[in-house]
């Protein structure tokens, strides 16, 4: 049962009452503090008297109904269900817990963090996650397990890999104590396992991935294990076991075609270009990447990466024709994205600026760039391995300039940056 | 004398940022693409 304090007190800030004008006539003010901190305990009549005048029902016999329809609500929680109908049930269920006192109300606002996430309102999930953090003391073990992966997920969605894993293994610590699905427990697992890869934790990514493939192919989660094998390709990928990377794309793939989901067929194909890539097969990266590029039903940030994927590999084998039109293609697509207001794009607009500049040997204009804004980007976003890679260029560059102090200035930072990447 | 020294340890410098490049393909490093964590589908049957 939630904490009768905590409750009072969040239905008299979410109607902007203050505390004199709930407690006139039933209690003192210092009394109703007492009673929302939780210092004391209220009798039955004075709590029956606050909920009345919040307008709040006390029923009995009530909460598993309710209980069923916010059930319903947590598993439309991810982002290829309908948003409209996502809103809409969170109204209903928020008109029903504005009236009615229940024991759901907690676990209700815990998951309004992944609402918030899903309809991609991230300022409203971290003003949410402020709100319930006074009252975190409260919560008991299967509250504090979704607390712990919400705050992790916000994390994740702001790029914030190194605090998210910290909270993900809080929540991981709650699971011996609680009891919930084996697809739940999967999940923290795929979220895990994608986070170290995030972190570029390979060994640890690999086995998160296979844990959670375990349960997935038990229940049938057949785009989930699309999406396992992956992660599995993605990590073999970087420890070098070719073979064993280019299983788990072809797995991919296969679930993806059989289940007629482009977005894994055509992520399954990016990554298996950025493999050809790493092994020199230029050719076969092309391909690939171009598969992506072209298949309009693919969402904008796979093909943007596979364009900047593009560009990298023209570039590269010095075709200066392909470089450019791909440039183009990259700036069209950037005309339908407002850059000042999504940072999930920004870093490919760099990429895009910094390769039309070498590519037009805009000297100036592309020092410019990379030392002034996507180097401090990069820095600020911890973004390891784009850092190496463009410290690079720049020394690269420096170097055909024979300007070698500012080139070993910038081969340093590549340097330095590559041991941070690979822990050293 | 110390000029000398600047430019041996400039000259290392560059060699070694230069091996560095040799040594790590800029392509090994960034642009793979995990999957999103907040997507799933309900359970697939195909048969």
């Amino acid at each position: 049962m939630i904490e009768i304090g905590s409750f009072i007190k969040l239905q008299r800030t979410k109607r902007e009452m203050t505390q004199g004008q709930l407690a006139k006539g039933i209690v003192s003010l210092s009394y109703l503090s007492k009673i929302e901190n939780k210092k004391t305990e209220a009798s039955s009549e004075i709590i029956q008297l606050l909920c009345t005048r919040l307008g709040i029902q006390l029923k009995d016999g009530f909460d598993a109904n309710i209980q069923k329809k916010c059930k319903e609500w947590y598993n439309m929680l991810f982002e290829v269900n309908d948003k409209e109908e996502i809103i809409s049930t969170y109204k209903e269920l928020q008109a029903v817990m504005d009236e009615n006192l229940t024991d759901s109300l907690l676990m209700f606002e815990i998951h309004k963090i992944r609402y918030y996430l899903i309809i991609g309102k991230y300022n409203e999930a971290l003003t949410k996650i402020s709100d319930l953090n006074e009252m975190s003391g409260s919560f008991d073990n299967l509250h504090q397990y979704y607390w712990y992966k919400f705050r992790g997920n916000y994390n994740s969605a702001n790029g914030d890999f190194e605090q998210a894993i910290i909270l993900y293994k809080s929540a991981e610590e709650r699971l011996n104590q609680i009891e919930v699905e084996e697809k739940e427990i999967a999940d923290l697992q795929y979220i895990i396992s994608i986070t170290h890869s995030k972190l570029r934790n390979t060994l640890e990514s690999i086995e998160y991935a296979e844990k959670a493939l375990d349960i997935y192919m038990k229940e049938y989660y057949f785009m989930r294990c699309a999406q396992c094998h992956i992660v599995l390709g993605i990590s073999y990928r970087r420890i070098k076991m070719y073979d064993k990377a280019i299983k788990n794309y072809n797995l991919a793939r296969h679930l993806g075609e059989l289940n007629k989901d482009k977005q894994v067929i055509q992520l399954t194909n990016l990554n298996l270009g950025y493999l050809h890539s790493a092994r020199g097969g230029s050719k076969e990266a092309i391909h690939n990447y171009l598969e992506v590029v072209n298949d309009l039903e693919v969402d904008l940030n796979a093909r943007l990466t596979s364009l900047t994927a593009l560009i990298k590999e023209y570039y590269t084998i010095n075709n200066v024709e392909k470089t450019k039109q791909m440039i183009e293609k990259g700036f069209e697509l950037f005309e339908q994205i407002n850059i000042n207001n999504n940072d999930t794009y920004r870093i490919h607009y760099y990429v895009l600026k910094t390769y039309n500049y070498a590519i037009n040997k805009s000297n100036s204009k592309f020092e410019n760039l990379v030392i002034n804004e996507l180097i401090p980007y990069l820095k600020e976003h911890k973004d390891y391995a784009n850092l190496v890679v463009y410290a690079n260029m720049l020394g690269n560059h420096f170097e055909e300039l024979s300007k070698y102090k500012d080139s070993v200035k910038y081969y340093k930072l590549a340097n330095i940056t590559y041991d941070e990447l690979v822990n050293l | 004398m110390k000029k000398m020294i600047a430019s041996i340890a400039l000259g290392t410098l560059l060699v070694a940022g230069f091996l560095f490049a040799q040594d790590n393909e800029p392509t090994e490093l960034a642009g793979e693409l995990e999957p999103s964590i907040f997507s799933v589908e309900t359970p697939s049957f195909f048969f």
